[in-house]
């Protein structure tokens, strides 16, 4: 099991932020992500998001193709800005 | 400009071409919103805008900032003490002129129309902004493990959620409220339910500083930090963060609890310490006088300035160096200290804008957006923009900007040019301040002790390597002085 969670307004559209899910690939996440949750999260996540794996962001891993396994904690974000 | 002294506490009153300088001896020592009320009143004119100083600036704690509009803040370096010095309470301006005249009004508020459109259409700027204000950042920053915790000590909070935009839309927010005419609209208005009034932020920084850094969770107490700073005219950064430091002198032995008597110990997590110390600061009482100065005051009379979390004595925002190596020479670089505001490179480091970088690369790439990043601010800056436009806009947008309003035909290259000159023009007056090399750095911790945990576990800022690049991208010399030629060449030759 991958432990998920979810921020701002991915976290309110699942009205959780915290899940746990099974899956091998970033994107095989995002998709069960999609299914269980909806359309309205699967059109927040193509407005853009950031995705950690273990508090690294996989545009500097694999991409969507980064493997994810047993115990692993993905955070996922929208797009986010401030300072 | 305002030079020399005034005998006793003034202010000075602007309504168009009339100025006047009256006494102010019966605000003198009131709190900041008092002091906008009390004003506004008396000139009788309800769209006066003022800036004052709160008993911090009067005070002349190098902390001190300047407020307008209650709870806005020119914060950082201390400016409410050079007000202070001058025994000068406040400005207060009625304008009474229009704005200047575009060289086209028509093509001007054309691209106006299209830059805000961009903005409004923005994730960020139209949507996360908005909606969670700054604090927004809490989570994100955490997770990718560089949210700084017990004055840098590590830089993971297991709590962060309690105290992050998500967490405080939740439990105290009423509403937004944009400054003015501004189309993202960031910034918090709370409530307490004790208190009369509502009060504004805190935002993303303050929240770190009076949150993670002193190693409370407790959103309440972060807005009251806030508002206390706000009303004594602190600029909340340095005053967290110099508390911050406080701690971790008395949790290392250095200040004795004995030094302290009644007053509240010094230790991480305790709520009372910020809302107890803060007005003592303000007014230099009991032990708030040790630290009415800063960290590195404050660190450096117990012989330890090590512990002080500042570059140039200016104490550092909510981000770990260690972790983004453009930050840390962001920092190191800074012309007004340990700032992010002038080249924020968390937003490529983190956050993807203008394009997304590793935070730990410290390539020549890297370096060269620090460079960029520097150049851009100091133009937005120069154009009296929010820096905040930045998320949804870029050079090129502001270049347009520019253009249709001057009737200027600039390149993004030109621009780039407008911010490099102010660069250079800020560097060149500190080293005839007596600045050097030696003071493009930051505390030891930062630059040797491995952060402890987190993604990033075993890292430190690169600064060795990353500086000598920096200086010879900027055309400078290698010990960080700028060669004439330099100058000359940004038409700087007149400053010497
Ligand atoms: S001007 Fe800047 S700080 Fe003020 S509300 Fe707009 S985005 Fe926020």
């Amino acid at each position: 099991m991958v432990k998920v969670k979810l921020f701002a307004t991915l976290a309110q559209i699942a009205r959780k932020r915290m899940v746990e899910v099974e899956a091998t690939t970033a994107s095989e996440l995002l998709e069960k992500l999609s299914q269980i949750y909806g359309e309205e999260f699967r059109k927040e996540l193509e407005g853009g998001m950031i995705f950690l794996v273990n508090g690294i962001n996989i545009e500097h891993l694999d991409g969507l193709n980064t493997p994810l396994k047993d115990g692993d904690t993905v955070s996922i974000f929208p797009p986010i800005g401030g300072g | 400009m305002v030079e020399g002294k005034a005998e006793k506490p003034v202010y000075i009153y602007i309504n168009g071409d009339n100025v006047e300088i009256r006494d102010a001896s019966h605000v003198w020592g009131k709190l900041v919103s008092e002091t906008e009320d009390t004003l506004r009143k008396e000139v009788g004119v309800d769209r006066a805008r003022i800036a004052c100083i709160g008993p911090a600036g009067e005070n002349l704690s190098l902390i001190a900032a300047v407020m307008n509009d209650k709870a806005r803040a020119a914060g950082r370096c201390g400016v409410g003490a050079v007000m202070g010095s001058k025994n000068l309470k406040a400005v207060v301006v009625v304008g009474s002129k229009g704005a200047p005249t575009p060289a086209d009004r028509e093509k001007f508020m054309q691209v106006v129309r299209e830059k805000v459109n961009k903005l409004r259409n923005d994730p960020v700027a139209g949507g996360g902004a908005p909606k969670y204000g700054t604090a927004v950042l809490v989570n994100i920053i955490n997770e990718n493990g560089l949210y700084p915790h017990r004055n840098f000590q590590t830089s993971v909070f297991a709590h962060a959620y309690d105290q992050s935009g998500e967490a405080m839309a939740a439990k105290y927010l009423v509403r937004n409220k944009p400054c003015f005419a501004c189309p993202i609209g960031c910034a918090r208005v709370n409530k307490l339910f004790y208190l009369k009034e509502e009060v504004e932020g805190p935002e993303y920084e303050t929240v770190w500083a009076f949150g993670s850094d002193l190693g409370i969770n407790d959103l309440h107490t972060i807005i009251l930090a806030n508002h206390l700073c706000n009303e004594l005219g602190f600029d909340t950064i340095s005053a967290g963060t110099t508390l911050a430091c406080a701690m971790e002198l008395f949790e290392k032995g250095y200040i004795k609890p004995e030094e302290l008597g009644d007053e509240p110990p010094l230790r991480f997590g305790n709520t009372e310490v910020p809302i107890y110390y803060l007005p003592k600061m303000a007014f230099r009482q009991g032990f708030g006088a040790k630290m009415a100065d800063g960290s590195y005051r404050l660190a450096e009379s117990y012989g330890h300035p090590e512990l002080s979390m500042s570059a140039k004595k200016l104490e550092l925002p909510a981000y770990d160096p260690r972790v983004a190596q453009g930050l840390g020479l962001q920092y190191a670089t800074c012309n007004r200290g340990g700032d992010h505001i002038k080249g924020y490179m968390i937003s490529p480091e983190i956050l993807g804008y203008p394009r997304k970088f590793d935070p730990q690369d410290d390539s020549e790439g890297k370096i060269e957006m620090v460079k960029e990043f520097q150049e851009t601010t100091a133009l937005v800056d120069a154009m009296g923009l929010c820096i905040f436009t930045m998320f949804g806009l870029w050079i090129e947008d502001y270049k347009d900007l520019l253009n249709a309003f001057f009737g200027w035909d600039l390149s993004v290259e030109d621009c780039l040019r407008i911010g490099e000159r102010i660069w250079n023009l800020e560097r060149a007056f500190n080293i005839k301040a007596g600045l050097t090399k030696a003071d493009d750095t930051l505390p030891k911790r930062l630059l040797e002790e491995a952060v402890p945990e987190g993604p990033h576990k075993g890292s430190v800022c690169r600064l060795e390597k990353t500086l000598p690049v920096y200086y010879k991208l900027r055309g400078w010399n290698e010990d960080g002085t700028i060669p004439e030629s330099k100058l000359s060449e940004l038409g700087l030759e007149w400053y010497k």
